[in-house]
C-alpha cells in the first residue's frame, strides 16, 4: 500500500495532507510557517501528518509541494546576484521596462527597480530580424567580453534575452554555450527556452525572474529533499506549477519561474477535480482567507490559464490584468481574480461619510477585534460574529474564544455611530459590501471573458469562503453552490488530485490561409515527442500520457491572441470565440496563427474519496440567533454539526453548518443536500 | 445622503459602476488593432448620466481627465439627445469647440433600459492616423483642416449596425484603413460591453436605486474633494514658462498661470499666455481644463473618484484666442505639448507651498514620433505613432525615475519586436541617455534614446519640444539636459527641429534623444554613495560626478577624503 503526501506552505500556516491511495483515508496537520527556513515547518508538518495517519515514512510514494518561496524571494529582495545579456544597443531593456508610472497621480511613485542593475547588464554583438533572419552574425568574442564583466561582478546566475530569439533561438544557444565555458557552474537561463514569447521586455522580465530565483529555489528544494531522505521518505519530490500541473524538483530547479504562483493554483485544481467527480465541468472557484479572496474559472473541466501576470506588484494604475507595477511574467498561470476582501479586511468610514471595507487588513496579527489579540479596527470577521454567523465558542474547533462584545463595540464606535446606523445594520453592511466586491470579481472572471456565471456551479472554500459563498451565489444568481469537506484545507487536497503537466509551444506567426495542415500536424508531432521525452526524462510518466493541442489565433493586425483547441473547423471556431469574448467578429478579415501549444499530461490515478453512510438528517446541535437581511432580523437559526451529517441528509436555510476549519452559512430560500462523500450541495429553492 | 438610498446599497452600486467602465477598458484594449491602442493603452472610457454629468471614468491616460468630460456632453447636446435611440452610437473628434486633437476619436452610445434613457457610455481612443498633411496625423500645419478629417458628432451605428456610408466616408480620409477599421470595431465593442453592464446593473438594483446612486455619488465626491481642498495651504500661486517654439517660427510660446486655492475650490487662470498661433501649439479649452484637473488630482487623495462632483470644485479662466483656449480654425495637434508644459508651470507655481509633494521639472512634453510609408505594390499605407518617455524630476527624498512618462501621459512604449514585425522599420537602438539627468541632491531621471531606421521611403514627423531648454531644477537642483532630434543619413548627423516632418530614404535613421528630469536640492549635498552607484552603473560619468556633485570617484571606488576636500572648497 502507498500513501500520497501534499505540503502547502502559506504565509501563516504550513498544511500537510496525507491520503491513503486505497481507502481514501485522510490525515491532516497544520503548523506555523517558519519563514527563516521553511523546510523546518515543512518537515514538522510531514512528521505530524505521518503520526496522525499512523503511516511509516517508507509507505510514502508521492510528495507534492506548493510553495511561495519563489515569490517571496522577489518580494523580500532575497534574490541571486545575477547578470543579464541582451543584444548590442539594448542594454537598458530592464531599466526602461514599459516606460510607465505604476500609479497615475502619485508624484512620489517609484518604477520597479530592475532585478539586474545596470552594471550587470551587458550586451553581445548580434542582431536578428523579426522573421528570425540574421542581420548581424553573433561575434563570439563579444560574448567572452561580456562574460569577463559578469565574472568581475561575481554573478551567481545569468539571463540571456536577445531580440527576436523567440523565433530563432540559435544565437541565444550559442551565447549560452560560450557562457557555460566562461562561467563554469553558473546557471544560464535563455529566453528562448524559458518563455519563447513575443515582445522583448516581457520575455526578458520572465527570463530574469527565472535567473534571479534559480539558485534560491534550487538550494531550497535540495534542502527539502535531503530532509525527506533523512526522514526515510524516498519518494520523488514534485512541485506545483502556477499553471496547475506538477513537475519534478529537477525541472523546478531549472525553470522556477513556472512555480511563482504555485499555492493559489492548488485551490482551483481541487475545485476542477471536485467538479469532475460530480459531473459538473463548469465551476467558479471561490477561495476566501484572512486577507484576500480569489476567484477562478473552470470551463469544461479545464481551469482557465492566463499569461498576463505581474509578480511583486500592487494594485495601482492597472485595471483587471493591466497592472503596471511589479515585474511581468509570461508563463502560464491559473487565471485568478484576487481582491483585498478577506476575513481580516478592515471596515472604515471615509472622509465623504461612506462605509468602506478593505483593502487594509488586520491580517493574522493583531487580527480581528474578536480574536482578542489587540486588534481595534472592526473587520469582516467581527461583523460575522456580531451577526451570529460565527460561533464564539467553536472557532477553529474552540481553539480561539471570540469576543463578541468587543467586536460589537468596535463596529459601534467606528462604523455605526458615524453613519447613524444600528450595530446590526452596520455589521450587515460590512458583510454586504465585502460580498459585493466579491460578486464584482466573479463577474470580472466570467462576464468579462464572455461567460454567464449562471451556467456555473460555485465552489466555496478557504476558512472564510463558506461563510460568504451562499450570499455570492444568491447575488450572482448562480443556482448551485458546493461546499467540500474540510474547506479550510481544500487547497492542499488539490495537490493530490493534479496530473503531471508540461506546457510546450512553438511560434509560427503565419497567416492561416498560407499554412499547410500537414505542417501543423508535423509541428504538433514534434511537440508531442518533446513533451513525452521531458516527462519520461524525469521518470514522470504517470499512468498514461495525454496531449492537449491548442492554437493561438488572431486577426492579422491584432496583438492579443485567442487560444482555440486544434482540430476541424478551426477558423469557424475562432470567429465564434472572438464573438463570445469581445462581442464582435470579422469573418472577412484574414486570420493569423501565432503559436501552437501543447500540454502533455501524465495522468495519475486519483485516490477515491471516502464514502459516508446514508442516513436521516440529525437534529441540529443547537439554535442561536443569526441575522439574515432576507428576514430583516435575527432569526432563531438551527446549527448543524457537519461531522454528524450522513449522506442524503437534507435541510432548509436559514441554517449554519459548523466544522473545525470553517462555518457554512445557508441563507433563507436555499436548501442543503449532503452527497455521498459529504459535500454540501446548496441549491435555490423553487420559487 | 438621499433618503431612499441606504449607504450599503450605495457602496455596492458605486463599485459596480466603476467595474463597468473597467470592463469597457479591457474590451477595447484586447480587441484593438493598432499598437497605440492595444499595447500603449492610449484611450479612456466613461459613463455619463442623462444630465450629461460624468459619473464614472476609467482612465489609462490622465490627459483624458477633462477632455472626455468636456467633449462628450458637448457632442450629445450638439447632436441632440432626442436623435439617439437604443443601439445607436455617434462618433466625433471635432476640436472646435470643446474637443481635443483630431487623433482622439470619441464614440458615444446611449444606454436605454426598457425604452428609458439611463445615460451614456463613451470611449475615446487615439487613432494612429486620421488623415491630414502627414502620416500619423501629427505635423506642423497652419490650420486644423490640414490636420486630418474633422468629424462633427455624426451617427455611425444605428440600432446596433454600423452605418456603412458614414464609415466608408471617414475611412476614405485615412491612411491606415485596416488598423483604423479594426480599432473602430473595438471601440464599438467596448461601448456594447458598457451598455450591457449598466443594463444589468439597472435590472439587478432597480432603475431608481441606480439613478439615486449616481446622484449621491456626485455629492459624495464633491464632499470628499472639498474636504481635501480644505487641507491645502490656501493662497495664490503664480508662475510662467515657455514652449521652446511653435513649429513655424522660432518665437517661444509664453505660458502664464495663476492658481488660487481657497477652502471652497481652486481657480486656475491662464491670462497673460500668448495669443494663439497659426502653428500647431494651440491647446483647446478641453486640453487646458485637463491640465488643471490633473494638477489638482495630484494634490489630493489619489483614491478619490473622478466625476462631475470633482470637476465642480475647480474652474478655469482661459481667455479665448490664446494658446490655452484657441478658437476655430486654429491647428491643435501640438496642443498637448503646450498642455503638458502648462502642468510644469503649475507645479513650479505650487512648489513653494508643496515642496514635499511635487517633483522638479519632468520631461514635460508629449515627445511624439510618427511615421508612415506607402506600399504601392500592396496598395497599403502603414502608419506608426508613439510617444517617448524622458526623465522625471527629483523629489523630496527620492531621485526622479529614469525614462518614464510624465503628467497626463502614461502610454507604454511600443515593443521593438512588435514594431519590427508590423512596420517597415528597424529599431537600431533603445537606451538611456547617460549624463542627461538634472543634478541635484535627488537627481532627475535619465532621458531615453530610440533610433528608428526606416527600411523604405518614409515620411517621419517629430512633434515634441525641449531642445532649447531642459526641465527646471528645483530648490537648488540643476536643470536637466535638453532633448535632441537627429537625422542620421549615410552616417552624418543633422539636427531636426522639435516639430518637423522629414522625408527619409531607406536606411536613414531618426534618433530621438529625450531630456532628463530636473534635479531637486543642491547636487553637492547628494549622498556620495548614491553618486558612486550612478557612476558604477554608467548613468553618470566620473567626470560629471566631480564637476556637478563634487564627488571624487577613482577606479570605481569612492575617494572620501578627496570628496570631503572638494566639497569643503565649495562651502
Amino acid at each position: 500500500m502507498s500513501v500520497r503526501l501534499a505540503i502547502d506552505i502559506g504565509g501563516t500556516f504550513t498544511d500537510a495532507t496525507l491520503i491513503d491511495e486505497e481507502t481514501g483515508e485522510v490525515a491532516i496537520a497544520k503548523v506555523l510557517t517558519t519563514p527563516a527556513d521553511p523546510s523546518e515547518g515543512f518537515m514538522e508538518a510531514v512528521e505530524r501528518a505521518l503520526a496522525e495517519g499512523s503511516v511509516d515514512a517508507g509507505q510514502v510514494g508521492f510528495v507534492v509541494h506548493a510553495t511561495t518561496v519563489a515569490t517571496n524571494a522577489i518580494i523580500d529582495g532575497k534574490i541571486a546576484r545575477s547578470g543579464c545579456v541582451t543584444t548590442d544597443g539594448f542594454r537598458d531593456l530592464l531599466e526602461i521596462a514599459r516606460q510607465v508610472r505604476p500609479s497615475l497621480y502619485d508624484t512620489q511613485f517609484e518604477k520597479a527597480k530592475p532585478l539586474v542593475p545596470r552594471d550587470r547588464a551587458v550586451v553581445v554583438a548580434e542582431r536578428l530580424g523579426p522573421k528570425g533572419e540574421v542581420l548581424r552574425p553573433l561575434e563570439d568574442e563579444s560574448v567572452r567580453d561580456a562574460a569577463a564583466i559578469l565574472r568581475r561582478e561575481g554573478v551567481e546566475s545569468v539571463a540571456v534575452c536577445l531580440l527576436h530569439a523567440y523565433v530563432n533561438p540559435e544565437h541565444e544557444q550559442r551565447v549560452g554555450a560560450i557562457l557555460a565555458e566562461e562561467l563554469p557552474g553558473i546557471p544560464i537561463s535563455l529566453s528562448s527556452d524559458v518563455a519563447p514569447e513575443f515582445r522583448e521586455y516581457l520575455r526578458a522580465s520572465t527570463t530574469v525572474i527565472n535567473a534571479v530565483i534559480r539558485p534560491v529555489v534550487e538550494r531550497y528544494l535540495r534542502r527539502i529533499e535531503s530532509r525527506l531522505e533523512a526522514a526515510g521518505i524516498e519518494a520523488k519530490l514534485l512541485v506545483m506549477q502556477s499553471s496547475g500541473g506538477i513537475f519534478g524538483s529537477d525541472a523546478a530547479s531549472v525553470r522556477p519561474v513556472f512555480m511563482v504562483e504555485s499555492g493559489p493554483a492548488a485551490g482551483v485544481i481541487a475545485s476542477a477535480y471536485l467538479g469532475e467527480t460530480l459531473g459538473r465541468p463548469d465551476i467558479l472557484s471561490f477561495d476566501m482567507g484572512g486577507t484576500t479572496a480569489k476567484v477562478g474559472l473552470i470551463q469544461g473541466g479545464r481551469p482557465s490559464v492566463t499569461k498576463d501576470y505581474n509578480v511583486g506588484g500592487h494594485a495601482g494604475a492597472g485595471i483587471g490584468g493591466m497592472s503596471l507595477s511589479g515585474y511581468p511574467v509570461r508563463t502560464p498561470v491559473v487565471d485568478l481574480v484576487e481582491i483585498g476582501a478577506g476575513g481580516g479586511s478592515i471596515a472604515w468610514v471615509d472622509s465623504g461619510g461612506l462605509l468602506r471595507v478593505g483593502p487594509q487588513s488586520a491580517g493574522a496579527d493583531p487580527g480581528p477585534v474578536c480574536y482578542r489579540r489587540g486588534g481595534v479596527e472592526p473587520t469582516v470577521t467581527d461583523a460575522n460574529v456580531v451577526l451570529g454567523r460565527l460561533n464564539p465558542t467553536y472557532f477553529l474547533g474552540g481553539e480561539i474564544g471570540l469576543d463578541v462584545d468587543g467586536a460589537a463595540r468596535a463596529i459601534e464606535e467606528r462604523c455605526a455611530r458615524p453613519l447613524g446606523l444600528t450595530v446590526t445594520e452596520a455589521a450587515n453592511g460590512i458583510v454586504e459590501i465585502a460580498n459585493a466586491a466579491m460578486v464584482n470579481a466573479l463577474h470580472l472572471i466570467s462576464v468579462q471573458r464572455g461567460y454567464d456565471p449562471r451556467d456555473f456551479v460555485l465552489v466555496g472554500f478557504g476558512g472564510a469562503g463558506p461563510v460568504h459563498a451562499n450570499a455570492l451565489a444568491r447575488d450572482a444568481e448562480m443556482p448551485t453552490l458546493l461546499i467540500p469537506r474540510s474547506p479550510g484545507i481544500f487547497s492542499a487536497t488539490g495537490l493530490l488530485t493534479t496530473d503531471l503537466k508540461r506546457d510546450t509551444a512553438t511560434t509560427i506567426m503565419r497567416r492561416l490561409d498560407d499554412l499547410d495542415p500537414a505542417e501543423v500536424d508535423a509541428a504538433f508531432t514534434e511537440l508531442e515527442a518533446a513533451g513525452r521525452a521531458e516527462l519520461e526524462d524525469e521518470g514522470l510518466v504517470g499512468d498514461a500520457i495525454a496531449f492537449v493541442p491548442q492554437i493561438d489565433l488572431r486577426y492579422v493586425g491584432q496583438s492579443y491572441e485567442l487560444t482555440v483547441p486544434a482540430g476541424d473547423r478551426l477558423l469557424e471556431r475562432f470567429h465564434a470565440e472572438h464573438d463570445r469574448t469581445y462581442g464582435f467578429n470579422a469573418p472577412e478579415e484574414p486570420v493569423e496563427v501565432v503559436s501552437l501549444r501543447l500540454t502533455s499530461i501524465g495522468k495519475i490515478a486519483k485516490p477515491a474519496a471516502r464514502r459516508l453512510e446514508v442516513g436521516e438528517c440529525p437534529a441540529p446541535k443547537q439554535h442561536r440567533p443569526v441575522f439574515f437581511a432576507e428576514a430583516g432580523a435575527y432569526v432563531d437559526c438551527p446549527i448543524y454539526d457537519r461531522y454528524a451529517l450522513p449522506a442524503g441528509a437534507r435541510f432548509d436555510g436559514p441554517a449554519i453548518v459548523e466544522e473545525f476549519d470553517s462555518t457554512t452559512v445557508v441563507h433563507p430560500h436555499f436548501a442543503v443536500t449532503v452527497d455521498d462523500v459529504g459535500n454540501l450541495i446548496i441549491e435555490r429553492e423553487a420559487a | 445622503m438621499n433618503a431612499q438610498l441606504d449607504p450599503i446599497a450605495f457602496e455596492v452600486v458605486r463599485n459596480a459602476l466603476v467595474a463597468a467602465t473597467d470592463e469597457m477598458v479591457l474590451a477595447l484594449k484586447r480587441s484593438a488593432y493598432s499598437t497605440n491602442i492595444k499595447t500603449r493603452s492610449d484611450f479612456s472610457c466613461a459613463f455619463f448620466d442623462t444630465e450629461l454629468r460624468s459619473v464614472a471614468q476609467a482612465f489609462t491616460q490622465p490627459v483624458h481627465l477633462g477632455s472626455m468630460a468636456q467633449q462628450v456632453p458637448h457632442a450629445i447636446r450638439r447632436y441632440g439627445a432626442e436623435n439617439l435611440g437604443p443601439g445607436d452610437a455617434i462618433v466625433t473628434n471635432d476640436p472646435h469647440p470643446s474637443g481635443v486633437h483630431l487623433n482622439d476619436v470619441s464614440l458615444i452610445s446611449p444606454v436605454y433600459v426598457d425604452g428609458t434613457l439611463l445615460g451614456y457610455v463613451a470611449n475615446l481612443a487615439h487613432h494612429v492616423d486620421v488623415g491630414g498633411g502627414a502620416p500619423a496625423s501629427i505635423g506642423a500645419f497652419r490650420e486644423v483642416f490640414q490636420e486630418g478629417v474633422i468629424i462633427p458628432p455624426v451617427k455611425v451605428v444605428k440600432g446596433g449596425k454600423i452605418l456603412d456610408d458614414v464609415f466608408r466616408l471617414i475611412l476614405a480620409q485615412i491612411r491606415s484603413k485596416h488598423e483604423t477599421a479594426g480599432d473602430f470595431r473595438a471601440q464599438i465593442a467596448a461601448n456594447a460591453t458598457g451598455v450591457r453592464r449598466i443594463t444589468a446593473l439597472s435590472n439587478r438594483h432597480g432603475r431608481e436605486t441606480l439613478i439615486a446612486t449616481m446622484d449621491e455619488l456626485l455629492e459624495y465626491t464633491e464632499r470628499r474633494v472639498r474636504a481635501e481642498i480644505a487641507q491645502l495651504t490656501p493662497g495664490t500661486y503664480a508662475s510662467e514658462g515657455t514652449v521652446d517654439n511653435d513649429g513655424y517660427t522660432d518665437l517661444p510660446v509664453r505660458l502664464q498661470i495663476r492658481i488660487e486655492i481657497t477652502p471652497d475650490g481652486v481657480q486656475f487662470d491662464t491670462t497673460g499666455s500668448d495669443p494663439q498661433r497659426r502653428a500647431p501649439v494651440n491647446s483647446t479649452f478641453a486640453m487646458t481644463f485637463s491640465a488643471c484637473a490633473y494638477a489638482l488630482k495630484c494634490l489630493i487623495d489619489a483614491d478619490l473618484p473622478v466625476n462631475d462632483g470633482f470637476y465642480r470644485l475647480f474652474s478655469l479662466d482661459a481667455p479665448e484666442g490664446t494658446v490655452t483656449n484657441c478658437t476655430w480654425p486654429a491647428p491643435v495637434v501640438g496642443g498637448w505639448e503646450t498642455q503638458t508644459r502648462l502642468v510644469e508651470v503649475m507645479f513650479r507655481a505650487l512648489m513653494p507651498a508643496f515642496p514635499e509633494r511635487l517633483p522638479a521639472g519632468t520631461k514635460g512634453m508629449m515627445c511624439q514620433a510618427g511615421f508612415g510609408s506607402l506600399d504601392l505594390a500592396r496598395g497599403s499605407y502603414t502608419c506608426f505613432y508613439e510617444a517617448l518617455a524622458g526623465g522625471y524630476g527629483g523629489r523630496f527624498g527620492s531621485d526622479g525615475p529614469d525614462a518614464v512618462q510624465a503628467h497626463g501621459q502614461n502610454t507604454e512604449n511600443a515593443p521593438i519586436e512588435e514594431t519590427e514585425l508590423n512596420y517597415p522599420v528597424q529599431i537600431a537602438r533603445l537606451s538611456l541617455v547617460e549624463n542627461s539627468e538634472g543634478p541635484g541632491r535627488f537627481r532627475g531621471g535619465l532621458g531615453l534614446r530610440k533610433d528608428f531606421r526606416v527600411l523604405q521611403p518614409t515620411t517621419f514627423t517629430i512633434l515634441a519640444d525641449r531642445d532649447r531648454n531642459g526641465p527646471w531644477g528645483a530648490l537648488g537642483g540643476h536643470d536637466a539636459s535638453v532633448a535632441e532630434y537627429v537625422l542620421i543619413h549615410e552616417g552624418i548627423e543633422t539636427q531636426l527641429g522639435s516639430k518637423s516632418t522629414t522625408e527619409l530614404v531607406a536606411g536613414d535613421i531618426v534618433s530621438v534623444r529625450s531630456c532628463g528630469g530636473g534635479g531637486y536640492g543642491p547636487p553637492e549635498q547628494r549622498d556620495p554613495e548614491r553618486v558612486l552607484r550612478d557612476v558604477l552603473e554608467g548613468k553618470v560619468s566620473a567626470g560629471r560626478a566631480r564637476e556637478e556633485y563634487r564627488v571624487v570617484i577613482d577606479d570605481r571606488r569612492l575617494d572620501e577624503s578627496a570628496t570631503n576636500e572638494l566639497r569643503r572648497g565649495t562651502a
